[in-house]
């Protein structure tokens, strides 16, 4: 076992100690959600949520699973920080993040509690880095109330198929519109943009289309520069469930397989633009 | 003055423009030194460039096939010239496929390198291409300002950990802070240090050897005489500095190391066979 | 008024669009007998393009009979509608194109793999109808080339460097970048190619010329000529009048016209600064003793800075075939102002890249009856012929 994801002497200090391998693990699924510098870190013992927010319209969760870490060791029922999400990135990365197969950097993540820094110990090829972040008191998250028995529509999709039509995207449309509905065109993506609008449709039956469980024809629009960010997580994703709830809120939740097959959730939320006549 | 070159080899001429290309991530303006054995690339410490200074010396008989010079005069058998190593990098790389390339000292509309290359055709008839890339000559009594730079008196020398791994952790250092502390001691350990008001990063390296600098050295009675081997030394330099230097990296040195003058300045070395590379960032305070 | 077009997607048709907008922010559709022409013009009317799409492209080709229509619009939302380039060939099974006159909307519809339809609807305005007047047929010096060729040569010149000059000769072409200023001379880097007939597929110089113009247009039709593989050939004449560079196969055809610095400007250039105006001879043979260059350290040494005449080394004199069969082209460019003919839009705020380039030899508005045809149309709207000389192609 690397060095740096050992136990040290020091550990009862801390409140929160938690080791990886493979600091890829969670360093390419906070990528999936940096948009803002402001991130807040909640730790129970069953792993890790960090949460990003914007405008009070959008917020972005990761999941990570206390299963995904070798060590996972809370002192507490919750412990919760707020770092510079950029900066931890960068900390994560130190040594290049490389891909190569076999070289791999082990994490070791502590917090002591309020007021002191989060530390990390990096190891990579025998070289350690230590950092040592500054923390601020957590902000509560917006709880945006979206429950699964409110949900009017779902459709579960290969994200493969949502990239192309993400990567196209007319980013001088201000709005991206959705219409989910039980009848044609089922599953439509549009962008109303300076030189024209452009509808990309997918059908239900369409092999790209895992689940798709619609009761009513819905249209609503998203500020394209709030789902914007979510592009980064459908870019690592292999599938994305899209719902709605009766009030138009929309819920994309992202299934990430990391370097050694393990299983993460990213989940964003947004709040509809405004309410449309259906065509 | 005269003077004219013929690479033949195509692993040479494909060394040359990785030394040149190198020169040329590191500074726009340079000077080069023709004398009968060697070629060297120079930037002298000026506040213009940063106060930072480049020594890159070439044996010209491991490039050249044909190497004919005749500098300003018999005692003075050098010609120096003020060059644009990335024109001259540009040029050379479109002639990697060349048969033979030479290089000449000419006369057009003002003093020019001239690269020609004869480019391999499906034709009978070579393609010929000209690169005339415009020097300045630099008259004798500016010479002095080239002159190689004297070592200076380090306090510590010590081996530097593979080129890649450096650059990797300078990247992320550079966007997190503008300065980074580097420090090093006798014992073969090595630091690379940032603090912000945000985050505080240290880099530990060890076992990395310390050269052994022999009386030939010009130390006063050497660094380990009198020196704790645990006691760092060290440079505050502008992150920006270090990070071009190890952008700029297309030769592979078969030996790299650093040596620090305890707050004043950051010496690199890199060798590679035939080529040494030596860059000096200041420190800052 | 409604138009349908409907192929089997072929990168060719994005390639087009993507070569056209290196040349001007809008793309002209003209959907006309003969095809569908899709156009563009650079905001200092100095380059022009064309591709025209043979109905034999489509699998359905239908336009209104004896109804002329045409539009434009900004090419960054057609280049949007392929903005995948890569993966289009992959997943675009089907591509419909429609223009509707009366909605004013252009429409493309792909259709793609795993049932997935993409429809863009463009809007678009009416145009003028965009037509060079050309007669690249009457051209003294017609060559071809494998894109290779251009490729390789194009390499060795910056991306930055806006124009080139080629010479040729009866046996060789020569490529060289051309520095406009003086003062930028001693600074810029000079890159001169020499190419022999016989890499050419086909080599034809009965005036031996040299003509200056931009680059960026023959890469942009470099993209397109190497992803298909399609030949170039490259027709001129002369200083001032423009460049045509084609690319056919069976059921396309590109046509680049490129406006070429007048005469009047080259020649005073030629004169004043760079030597070699037309081929240059032979380089000497290889002489270490040419290349002495103590008269520069003399001069620097002694603090007396060394004039153009003095360091000028004594070389080929200006090549006189070419001076004396030009005609004094000191009107040329006026004439050519006064029959370039008012355009509805006024909005070219970009300022022309060079002024010395014939600001357009086109007519940019005719008569909606006149044939739409790339070939050479009645004599008085040829607009970039000699200078003198009214008769095209003498």
């Amino acid at each position: 076992m690397p060095l740096s994801t050992q136990s040290q002497p020091d550990d009862e200090h801390y409140a929160l100690v938690a080791s990886l391998d493979n600091a890829r693990n969670l360093s390419n699924i906070l990528k999936a959600i940096t948009f803002k510098d402001h991130a807040i870190f909640t730790a129970t013992p069953n792993g890790l949520k960090v949460t990003v927010e914007d405008s009070k319209c959008l917020q972005a969760n990761a999941f990570i699973q206390a299963e995904i870490f070798q060590e996972f060791t809370i002192k507490e029922d919750l412990v919760g920080f707020q770092v510079n999400l950029t900066v931890l990135l960068d900390c994560l990365n130190i040594f290049g993040g490389t891909t190569v197969p076999g070289v791999s950097t082990a994490l070791r993540m502590c917090y002591r509690g309020y007021g002191y820094p989060l530390t990390l110990f990096l190891e990579e090829g025998g070289v350690v880095t230590v950092c040592k972040i500054n923390t601020e008191e957590p902000e509560d998250p917006i709880d945006f109330d979206f429950c699964s028995t409110n949900v009017t529509n779902k459709a579960i999709l290969l994200s493969e198929s949502l990239k192309e039509a993400f990567s196209e995207l007319d980013m001088t449309s201000e709005v991206l519109q959705i219409t989910m509905s039980p009848s044609q065109p089922y599953f439509r993506l549009s962008t109303f943009g300076n030189s024209g609008n452009a509808h990309y449709d997918y059908p239900k039956d369409s092999d790209m289309m895992e689940l798709f469980r619609c009761t009513k024809t819905q249209t609503h629009r998203y500020k394209m520069s709030l789902l914007k960010p979510s592009t980064k997580a459908l870019a690592l994703s292999c599938k994305v469930s899209v719902r709605t709830d009766s009030r138009g809120f929309l819920s994309l939740q992202y299934l990430v397989r990391n370097d050694d097959g393990q299983i993460c959730f990213v989940e964003y939320y947004c709040c509809p633009d405004e309410e449309v006549e259906e065509e | 003055m005269k003077f004219r070159g013929k690479i033949v080899d195509i692993a040479c001429l494909n060394h040359f423009t990785r030394v040149i290309t190198t020169i040329s991530k590191l500074t726009k303006m340079c000077v080069l030194r023709l004398t009968p054995d060697n070629l060297y690339f120079v930037l002298s410490g000026k506040v213009a460039n940063g106060g930072v200074s480049m020594w890159c010396e070439l044996s010209q008989a491991n490039f050249f096939d044909e190497y004919q010079m005749e500098g300003v005069s018999s005692e003075a058998n050098e010609i120096c010239l003020e060059v644009t190593p990335e024109n001259l990098s540009r040029a050379l790389k479109t002639v990697q496929s060349a048969k033979a390339v030479k290089i000449k000292l000419t006369k057009k509309h003002c003093p020019c390198l001239t690269i020609a290359a004869e480019l391999p055709t499906m034709s009978s008839i070579n393609r010929v291409v000209t690169h005339d890339v415009p020097v300045d000559v630099i008259p004798r009594r500016l010479w002095h300002e080239f002159k190689e730079p004297s070592m200076p008196d380090f306090d510590v020398s010590i081996y530097l950990p593979p080129l890649k791994t450096l650059k990797n952790i300078v990247d992320r250092m550079k966007n997190l802070s503008n300065f980074l502390v580097v420090e090093a001691n006798l014992n073969g350990e090595m630091n690379l240090k940032i603090e912000t008001d945000l985050v505080s990063v240290t880099t530990h390296f060890k076992d990395l050897g310390n050269p052994p600098w022999g009386d030939d050295a010009s130390q006063d009675g050497g660094p380990s005489q009198s020196r704790d081997p645990d006691d760092m030394a060290q440079a505050r330099v502008d992150i920006r500095k270090l990070q071009q230097f190890l952008m700029g990296q297309q030769v592979n040195p078969s030996k790299s190391m650093c040596n620090i003058v305890h707050q004043r300045i950051l010496h690199l070395i890199l060798l590679h066979e035939d080529v040494s590379l030596q860059y000096f960032i200041p420190a800052v305070a | 008024m409604l138009c349908v077009c409907v192929c089997a997607y072929r990168p060719v048709l994005a390639k087009a669009i993507q070569s056209l907008s290196r040349i001007g922010d809008e793309l002209y559709v003209e959907p006309q007998e003969d095809g569908l022409a899709l156009r563009s013009v650079n905001s200092s009317r100095s380059a022009y393009a064309c591709f025209l799409f043979a109905p034999l492209f489509f699998t359905r080709y239908t336009i209104p009979s004896g109804h002329a229509f045409r539009c434009k619009m900004a090419i960054k939302s057609v280049q949007a509608v392929f903005r995948s380039l890569a993966s289009l060939e992959k997943t675009v099974e089907k591509c419909h194109i429609e223009l509707d006159g009366q909605k004013n909307r252009l429409t493309f519809t792909l259709h793609c793999r795993h049932g997935l339809l993409k429809t863009h609807n463009l809007s678009f305005q009416d145009s003028e109808s965009l037509q060079a007047v050309f007669d690249k047929d009457s051209c003294a010096n017609v060559f071809r080339a494998q894109p290779r060729l251009l490729v390789d040569t194009v390499v060795h010149f910056p991306p930055s460097l806006e124009e080139v000059t080629v010479s040729v000769s009866d046996e060789r072409m020569w490529v060289r970048n051309h520095v406009e200023e003086e003062a930028e001379q001693s600074k810029a880097m000079l890159t001169e190619l020499c190419l022999a007939s016989d890499e050419f597929d086909h080599f034809a110089a009965q005036a031996h010329n040299s003509i200056t113009f931009c680059l960026k247009e023959l890469r942009g039709l470099l993209v397109f000529a190497e992803s298909t593989g399609l030949p170039i050939s490259i027709y001129f004449d002369e200083p001032g009048s423009p460049v045509v560079l084609s690319v056919t196969d069976n059921v396309l055809e590109g046509n680049f016209v490129l406006a070429t610095l007048s005469d009047d400007a080259s020649l005073r250039k030629n004169n004043t600064e760079r030597v070699r105006t037309s081929p240059p001879p032979p380089p000497p043979p290889d002489d270490f003793m040419n290349d002495d260059m103590d008269s520069y350290l003399i001069a620097m040494d002694t603090s007396i800075a060394p004039g153009p005449s003095t360091s000028r080394p004594p070389t080929t004199p200006l090549a006189d075939s070419t001076c004396s069969k030009q005609p004094a082209a000191a009107n040329h460019r006026t004439r050519l102002h006064s029959e370039v003919e008012e355009e509805d839009e006024t909005s070219d705020t970009d300022k022309p890249p060079n002024k010395k380039f014939c600001s357009l030899f086109f007519g940019s508005v005719l008569p909606p009856s006149s044939q739409m045809s790339t070939q050479p149309l009645t004599k008085q709207e040829v607009l970039a012929s000699d200078s003198e000389d009214d008769t095209p192609g003498d």
